[in-house]
């Protein structure tokens, strides 16, 4: 029940050791394409024009992400259009990081000679801060330091089948071991929100459960649509989900069966371990960003695939520094995109596989990706742009 | 010919889950939770698709998973095909709300 991770001054461990350069934009960008080991995210919400619950949401995202066990050390530059609010300041962003122990550095074009001279000072920064990082050996670490987020997306009737079961497995698992887990995607839990209200620690994180999908469901309804005109997504119909009731009961699968601790907002990080309920959105270029801005060090998402038209799954990782799985249970979408996928469970459909060997083959997955066996997506020199999750309107 | 397989996922539903192309007048072998039975499909189930394993009258609740998953729009035969032309989802629903109010 152990992996070999990077300790981290704050007692976390890091599945990976990056080295995390932001905000986004050309500085953070041009210095991750010079020097290996490094990471950045890209995002067009860079807070300009955005109410202040939604700009600390992006503080939330970026001090998150920095904070992540999967990162050694962060550079913080001055010079995004957010910087001006006083939530999103380099110095705001520096100082909450610097709290979990790690080194932040901080670039500045006013004070460090422009854009280029700033550029260049923060590759010479980031070239030693790797160097630096690289020094760490990974130790044994005990499972209580995984921290796992999950998404199942263009589901199919393999997902609550054979897919959901093999990670609601995993969940059970690591959370036994004293580990954390994260499920969401408020929508699509619409239909199953009672069972889960029901496994809260407390009644007041039960009605916290209720109350997220009341607010989303009343939301819904005010488009004076049919949800299925949006949620069922065509792939999920063509896979063979009939409502949005089947679709949530399908996918509440993945969070196995252990107690909900808390109802937590998109990039919250949890104030203890177990399994967490995360009022979020579907998206998958902002669900798993949140995930990791929350302390995930490792992410998957739970594939059905069925009514995809072709080969179009998403390359590369949404997730900026944690590792991302592809799994599915779908015998033609791993068929079809296996070099994609990291885990596959269509065994329990198609050769009777009992559902725990399934969880169990994943786990083994997830010790060895957290390890250091690479993800499939770590093998593109690619990420995919992020879509922060904010709620608020624009002005 | 062998029959054809699908999966219950709880005692109490009434659909099962097609797990291989299914076609009119296929044998189907429904089995999951220790159920074993039984039902001929009327017309084709593809794989990932659902089909009836009682007559399931007009308005009555669909259930899979042991949990209601939506209403028969129409009278649905033991057999058939369940999927959005005779299924009703019932949460989320503005549609129906617009319908109310007016």
């Amino acid at each position: 029940m152990s992996f070999f991770g990077y300790p981290r001054p704050d007692g976390s461990a890091g599945t990976r050791n990056y080295v995390l350069v932001i905000p986004q934009g050309l500085i953070a960008k041009s210095i991750c394409d010079f020097v290996v080991g490094t990471k950045t995210i890209q995002t067009v919400d860079h807070g300009s024009g955005r109410t202040a619950k939604d700009r600390e949401r992006i503080a939330r995202i970026l001090i998150g992400l920095g904070r992540n066990p999967n990162v050694a050390s962060v550079i913080v530059h001055a010079a995004s259009p957010g910087v001006g609010y006083p939530e999103l300041t380099a110095e705001r962003l520096a100082k909450e990081i610097a709290e979990s122990g790690k080194r932040v550095e901080i670039i500045d074009p006013t004070k460090d000679g422009g854009v280029y001279a700033t550029i260049s000072k923060g590759m010479r920064l980031a070239r030693l801060m790797v160097h630096d990082a690289s020094k760490q050996r990974r130790v044994e670490v005990g499972d209580e330091h995984l921290c796992l987020g999950v998404k199942c997306g263009y589901s199919d009737t393999t997902s609550g089948i054979a897919g959901n079961p093999a990670i609601g497995y995993l969940f059970d698992k690591v959370v036994k071991a004293g580990g954390t887990a994260f499920f969401g995607e408020t929508t699509e839990i619409i239909g199953a929100e009672k069972a889960l209200a029901r496994r809260a620690v407390t009644p007041e994180i039960g009605r916290a459960i209720l109350k997220a999908v009341e607010y989303r469901e009343e939301l819904a309804k005010s488009t004076g649509l049919d949800i299925r005109t949006i949620n069922p997504i065509p792939a999920n119909i063509k896979g063979g989900i009939s409502s949005l009731e089947e679709k949530s009961l399908g996918a509440v699968h993945k969070a196995g069966t252990s107690s909900i601790q808390g109802v937590l907002q998109y990039a919250e990080r949890p104030k203890g371990k177990g399994l967490f309920f995360v009022d979020n959105w579907m998206g998958s270029f902002s669900i798993f960003a949140g995930y990791a801005a929350a302390g995930a060090n490792l992410v998957m998402f739970q594939l059905g695939g069925g009514g995809l038209a072709g080969r179009d799954l998403m390359e590369g990782s949404p997730s900026v520094v944690a590792p991302f799985l592809w799994c599915t249970a779908n015998p033609r979408t791993y068929a079809m995109a296996g070099d994609n996928i990291d885990f596959y469970s269509g065994t329990v459909i198609t050769d009777r596989e009992d559902p725990e060997a399934a969880g169990e083959r994943l786990y083994r997955t997830v010790i060895d990706t957290a390890s250091g066996t690479l993800s499939r997506s770590e093998t593109l020199a690619y990420s995919e742009p992020v879509d922060l999750c904010l709620e608020e309107p624009r002005f | 010919m062998t029959a054809k397989r699908a999966i219950l996922m709880h005692p109490q539903d009434n659909v099962a889950t097609s797990v291989e192309e299914v076609q009119s007048g296929d044998t189907v072998q429904v089995s999951g939770g220790g159920e074993n039975r039984t039902v001929t499909a009327i017309e084709a189930v593809p794989f990932g698709f659902k089909i009836a394993l009682d007559e399931i009258s007009q308005g009555a609740f669909i259930v899979k998973y042991g949990e209601t998953i939506g209403k028969a729009g129409r009278f649905i035969p033991r057999g058939a095909l369940v999927h959005i032309h005779n299924l009703e989802g019932t949460r989320a629903r503005g549609d129906l709300e617009r319908k109310e109010k007016k």
